[in-house]
């Protein structure tokens, strides 16, 4: 980390720990072969359960043991158990791969062999009530991707598995709970395109089946999303999602007011690339869909002012400025059309 | 007992300093005229609290000790309240309350001396700024707070997010900063930052801990990048709490660390004299090898001899004073803090009731966010009742009535999570600086009165049998001020008396500026005790005794003996 200093051992110390590690490693290789051996005998005996647990908990990245522990379970120990005893062994195991999680979170093995916990869950506890073992362990799973995201809310894995659990819960969550899990996370840090993406599909689904008004829903998403532009203009995810808000630009009084809106902002952060940049698009949006309000003079007007900010973009992005000079001949193009 | 230092007083400072010399091979003797360790630092019970106060106010002796009297110099103004308490070894009470920012000097000496494995450390939960009784707000340091707050208008938002980058990036040389680092800090916010007065005072007295309007640009900017820098490092605040007092029991870790590299450890001794060994032809009759100094300490039958001393002004006599300098202070950051020489009014508090950091009015409603479905996955917070265990509190200039219209305070409390109090219990320290001279003829209690009762008014309040509100009372209350002591002048040339430069009394430096300080000691120390070592080499080769292993000194701490275990899956 920034400003940590490296601290500094002794020869002696460094030796003693070479030391450790030679016995760790020479211990490591014993149990190794152990195990690979009894894979080949097709070993699937309690005895060889236990031992690819020893050997997981020095190296979880093993991905044959993964596959060896499976098969044992599969062929050695659930046929012999009842679905009870099936439903504790898998608790254990998902407890196993949590902890390993904990000291690994990104070897994708563990994350394998969760998820494969969680397919082998069998029905119960009742027969009134077969979903019920499911249902908390998805519950559970849930819990899991959420102190991920805590870790990591920009993990656009964790995001990902965040979907797959929500989908495969047997009794869905509501989606509201759904919405309000984007809002912690982006007032957190709304530098998080995964977040803005999930709101933007729970809102649509939200606002299709009329579970919340539209109108009034997308009010509040504006006042939020001008919030975060004031707090850091330079934040794309932000400028994004409210491109989507804005949609096609049919809606004239809201287009106007937005464009206002960053206007203003602009006039007091005149180097802002991203204010720029969407002034000209929505006022494009202007011209196109609602040139039939304006005059010819406000059109011209308004192809003006779009090309006075493409060419101050020139200056702030350069590293864009070809795009810049593209959009610049399009906007010309326009002219040519007003009537 | 022949050492190559000695040192007196276990303040944080001077522990610091001899075990860095003590772990780079010196010899170090190390006495303090108490019974416990940290000196002014320290971190005491119940009943340890009580007897420090009874010692530094009974009328002064003819033959009192230099160390009594100097601490009777120190500290003025003692009044305390009649109880005792009961459990009284389980209070640790701060003489110097702390908070460390997570990146810094101290956290970096804890690390590599090795010095943290004996303690333990809790994150402040809260640092807030007193609105009006009852309130607490939110100080806004990063984009989240900036993003979430309901107070600040967007072009505000825009405004603080613009500053706030400024200050946790390279400003020095910048075009806003240039010719205006001495300048006030509270009006270089409005001015160049254009913050309106009350987001002004949030960052000034909140973020930079500035403790009057009138501290300057440049130090307050750098504290400010200092702590927002740290935050994130162990937790969401930039600033650790030791445990069991803080300070006291960090320089008794240091203490204990130079003990284990050969330091000798001699407390409760009272200093009797030290003196002066003539310089040439030392005598037969002390059998040193011409060590400078011989000390004497009551009930103590070995006559010490030393080739220098560190010490703070309480323990020199007046006759060496003359012969004393101070360590310049270091050219860094922590200095220039203006506090330094500013007596301090302080308050030492127990209560039986949790305070609440609450943003509105004390209602019992709770926010909610949306549909009631949603709590299941919602954290359950303590942070919805508002009880802090470890927080700090700022009253910022004329926030509070009654109190100084010129300079901020600071409270902190400290809980059972700190290890400080047992439970049910909390001690709440308060700090004032007195930067004018008319503040200097009221009594600390007075002076801080206001503070304490600003404080109580965060206590939800007790209902009477009748229905009505009892405010909360403390079950404790200890006032005083701590004086700065006249240093000696600060000097380069080599002397063999040194004394740490005068460390600040700011709540969130002291620790670092102590630590920075011994850095300073050590070196200097350093040199002087292997010149020394070097006169008394025999010349011509032949020598009575052994010569004296020649100690090369390349670095602050050495290299770490033992390295720790990483956490394995095993113990699952």
């Amino acid at each position: 980390m920034h400003g940590v200093k490296r601290i500094r051992y002794t020869k002696e110390a460094l030796e003693a720990k070479r030391q450790k590690d030679r016995t760790k490693l020479a211990e490591y290789l014993a149990l190794t072969d152990e195990v690979l051996t009894k894979k080949k005998h097709a070993d699937w005996s309690k005895a060889a359960f236990d031992l690819t647990t020893r050997l997981l908990q020095v190296n979880p990245e093993f991905y044959t043991v993964w596959n060896y522990r499976r098969d044992i379970l599969l062929n050695g120990i659930f046929p012999k158990t009842t679905p009870v005893e099936i439903n504790d062994i898998l608790a254990t195991d998902l407890s196993f791969t949590t902890a390993a999680l904990k000291l690994h979170p990104k070897v994708y093995w563990i994350w394998n062999h969760r998820r494969w916990c969680l397919e082998q869950v069998p029905d119960g506890p009742t027969e009134e009530d077969p979903n019920g073992w499911k249902q908390a362990y998805w519950n559970k799973e849930l819990f899991v991707v959420e102190k991920m995201l805590d870790v990591d809310a920009r993990n656009f894995h964790a995001w990902n598995y965040r979907r797959v659990v929500l989908g495969s819960m047997p009794v869905k969550r509501p989606l509201r709970a759904e919405l309000d899990y984007t809002t912690r996370k982006i007032e957190a840090n709304f530098s998080n395109f995964s977040a803005w993406h999930q709101r933007s599909k729970v809102l649509a689904t939200l606002w299709e089946k009329g579970e919340l008004d539209q109108v009034k829903s997308k009010e509040d998403e504006y006042e939020l999303v001008k919030n975060a532009m004031y707090t850091d203009p330079n934040d794309q995810s932000v400028w994004i999602y409210h491109r989507w808000l804005v949609g096609t630009g049919e809606d004239y009084d809201i287009l106007i007011r937005e464009i206002g809106a960053i206007q203003d902002l602009l006039d007091i952060q005149p180097d802002s690339k991203w204010c720029l940049e969407s002034l000209v698009f929505y006022k494009r949006a202007l011209l196109q869909y609602h040139s039939a309000r304006m005059s010819a003079a406000e059109q011209h007007n308004l192809i003006d002012q779009c090309l006075e900010m493409l060419e101050t973009l020139r200056t702030v992005d350069p590293y864009r400025r070809q795009r810049y000079a593209d959009m610049r001949k399009e906007v010309l193009g326009a002219r040519n059309a007003i009537a | 007992m022949d050492v190559d230092a000695a040192v007196f007083g276990t303040g944080l400072s001077e522990s610091v300093a001899a075990a860095a010399l003590s772990k780079a091979g010196f010899s170090v003797v190390h006495i303090d005229a108490n019974a416990y360790y940290g000196g002014n630092d320290a971190s005491l019970t119940f009943d340890e609290l009580i007897q420090w106060a009874h010692e530094r106010t009974t009328p002064s002796e003819d033959k009192e000790p230099t160390y009594i009297s100097v601490q009777k110099q120190r500290y003025t103004s003692i009044s305390r309240s009649s109880e005792t308490l009961p459990q009284s070894r389980q209070y640790s009470f701060s003489l110097s309350p702390t908070v460390i920012p997570s990146l810094g000097p101290l956290i970096d000496s804890l690390v590599t001396s090795g010095v943290s494995r004996y303690g333990g450390f809790k994150l402040l939960e809260r640092l807030g700024m007193f609105d009006r009784p009852g309130v607490v707000r939110s100080v806004p340091s990063s984009k989240e707070d900036v993003f979430k707050s309901r107070e600040l208008s967007l072009v505000d938002k825009r405004r603080l997010m613009r500053f706030l980058v400024f200050a946790a990036g390279q400003f020095e040389g910048t075009m806003e900063l240039t010719g205006r680092e001495n300048t006030p800090f509270f009006g270089f916010l409005r001015d160049i930052f254009s913050l309106d007065e009350r987001t002004a005072s949030s960052v000034a007295f909140g973020l930079a801990l500035c403790v009057s309007v009138q501290d300057p640009t440049l130090p307050a900017l750098q504290r400010l990048r200092r702590y927002s820098k740290s935050v994130g490092r162990y937790g969401p605040s930039a600033f650790l709490v030791g445990h069991y007092g803080g300070v006291g029991e960090v320089a008794q870790g240091f203490c204990r660390t130079s003990a284990v590299s050969g330091g000798t450890y001699i407390l409760g001794r009272r200093l009797l004299s030290i003196t002066q060994l003539p310089s040439q032809g030392r005598t037969e009759k002390f059998k040193e090898v011409g060590r400078k100094y011989a000390i004497e300490l009551e009930e103590f039958p070995e006559r010490l001899t030393c080739d220098m001393i560190i010490s703070s002004p309480d323990y020199i006599p007046s006759e060496l004073s003359s012969h004393a300098s101070a360590v310049p202070p270091p050219l860094s950051s922590t200095s220039g803090t203006p506090t330094d020489m500013y007596p301090v009014a302080r308050c030492i508090a127990v209560i039986d009731s949790p305070i609440r950091f609450l943003a509105t009015g004390p209602s019992p409603e709770t926010r909610t966010s949306g549909d009631t479905s949603s709590d299941e996955q919602a954290p359950q917070e303590k942070g919805a009742t508002g009880e802090v265990d470890t927080a700090m509190l700022i009253f910022a200039p004329s926030s509070v009535s009654g109190g100084s219209t010129t300079s901020a305070a600071h409270m902190l409390v400290t809980g059972e999570g700190s290890m400080s109090a047992p439970s049910g219990r909390w001690i709440v320290y308060l700090s004032r600086h007195l930067l004018h001279e008319d503040e200097k003829t009221s009594s600390a209690e007075e002076l801080l009165k206001p503070y304490l009762n600003a404080t109580m008014s965060l206590i939800a309040p007790s209902i009477s049998e009748e229905g009505s509100a009892l405010p909360i009372q403390p079950i404790f209350t200890l006032f005083f001020i701590q004086n700065p002591l006249s240093a000696p002048p600060a000097s380069d040339a080599a002397s063999t008396i040194l004394v740490p430069p005068p460390v600040t009394s700011l709540v969130s430096e002291l620790a670092d500026a102590a630590t920075e300080n011994a850095e300073q000691v050590f070196w200097k120390a350093a040199q002087t005790i292997t010149s020394a070592r070097a006169e008394r080499k025999p010349q011509g080769g032949e020598g009575k005794g052994e010569t004296p292993k020649d100690i090369e000194v390349d670095s602050f701490w050495p290299p770490l003996d033992v390295i720790d275990d990483e956490p394995t899956l095993e113990e699952w």
